[in-house]
C-alpha cells in the first residue's frame, strides 16, 4: 500500500492511496493519514488506484476525515472504482463524504 | 491410505469437481494476511472476473474478522478454516467459513443494528459496517449453528 500527497492551488491537499486497502494496507496507511488528516483543511482522497476497500479501509478513511471535519475542513473522495464505490455507498459514506469523479469538480467541491 | 474409503464414505456428501484444499487460520488479525494469496490461486484455477474476487475478498475478509473480533472476542490461537467447493451442476463457487466459537449468526436482524442513517461524519458507525457488506456483496449466504462452533456457507456465482 502506497500513500503520497500533494500540494493543489486553493490550499488543498490531495492524498493519493495506491493498493489494496485490507486490513494490512489499512494498517500501513493509518499513521500517515492521521498525520495529513492533522494539518489539512481541504483534503482530496485519491481513491483511483485503491484495488480493494474492505472495512478496515473504510476505518482509515473516515477518521482521518472526521477530523478534518470536526476542525471546520473538508473532505471529497476522487475516482474510486466500480467497486469501491461499490462499497462506500453501502456502507453510507457517500452522502457524508462526497464522491468525485471529476478533478476539478472535486477541488471546487472543496472551496 | 486404505481408510480413506471408509472415511469418504462417513463424510457429509458434497460433489465437487476438485479436490478441498482447506485454509486453516488463527484468531489473531495478522492472519488475514494469508487469505489474499488464496484467492488469488482460486482466481487463476476457476477464472474468476474481477469483480468477484473483489467480492470474496471482502466477504471472506468480514467474515473472518467477525469471528476474530466478536466469535473469540480477540482470543488469540483458535481455529478458522475456509474451504471451498463448486458443488456439481452449479456454476457457484461457495466458501465455507467455520469456527469454534459461541454462537453468532451474522444473518440475524439483530446482527446489523438497524441505525438511522447518519447525517454527520461523527455519526457514521466505524464499526458494524462488516455484516452490512458482507449481506450486499455475497451471492448467497447461510448460516448454521454446529455442536461446537459455527458455519457461515458463502457462495458466488461464477459466469458460464
Amino acid at each position: 500500500m502506497q500513500i503520497s500527497t500533494e500540494e493543489l492551488a486553493g490550499d488543498v491537499t490531495k492524498v493519493a492511496l495506491d493498493g489494496r486497502m485490507d486490513i494490512q494496507g489499512a494498517a500501513a496507511v493509518d499513521l500517515k493519514m492521521n498525520i495529513i488528516a492533522g494539518s489539512s483543511k481541504k483534503l482530496l482522497i485519491d481513491l483511483e488506484k485503491v484495488s480493494f476497500l474492505g472495512s478496515m479501509g473504510l476505518r482509515s478513511i473516515v477518521l482521518p476525515a472526521r477530523a478534518v471535519n470536526s476542525r471546520g475542513g473538508k473532505v471529497v473522495l476522487y475516482a474510486p472504482t466500480e467497486m469501491v464505490e461499490s462499497v462506500l455507498k453501502t456502507a453510507g459514506i457517500d452522502s457524508l463524504l462526497p464522491i468525485h469523479h471529476d478533478l476539478a469538480t472535486a477541488i471546487a467541491a472543496l472551496q | 491410505m486404505s481408510s480413506c474409503g471408509s472415511l469418504a464414505a462417513t463424510m457429509p456428501q458434497v460433489n465437487t469437481i476438485k479436490p478441498q484444499p482447506r485454509l486453516t487460520l488463527q484468531s489473531q488479525l495478522d492472519e488475514l494476511a494469508r487469505l489474499w494469496p488464496w484467492i488469488e490461486a482460486l482466481t487463476a484455477e476457476y477464472a474468476i472476473p474481477a469483480g468477484t474476487q473483489f467480492a470474496i475478498q471482502l466477504c471472506l475478509e468480514e467474515a473472518i474478522s467477525n469471528i476474530i473480533r466478536h466469535g473469540y472476542r480477540g482470543q488469540p490461537d483458535h481455529p478458522i478454516t475456509v474451504d471451498y467447493a463448486m458443488p456439481a451442476g452449479t456454476d457457484e463457487l461457495v466458501f465455507t467459513v467455520a469456527d469454534q466459537a459461541p454462537a453468532f449468526d451474522p444473518l440475524a436482524p439483530s446482527a446489523v443494528k438497524e441505525t438511522p442513517a447518519a447525517t454527520s461524519i461523527d455519526q457514521l458507525q466505524v464499526g458494524g459496517q462488516g455484516i452490512r457488506l458482507l449481506r450486499k456483496f455475497a451471492g448467497s449466504l447461510a448460516y448454521q449453528r454446529l455442536p461446537g462452533g459455527n458455519r457461515l456457507t458463502i457462495g458466488f456465482a461464477l459466469p458460464r
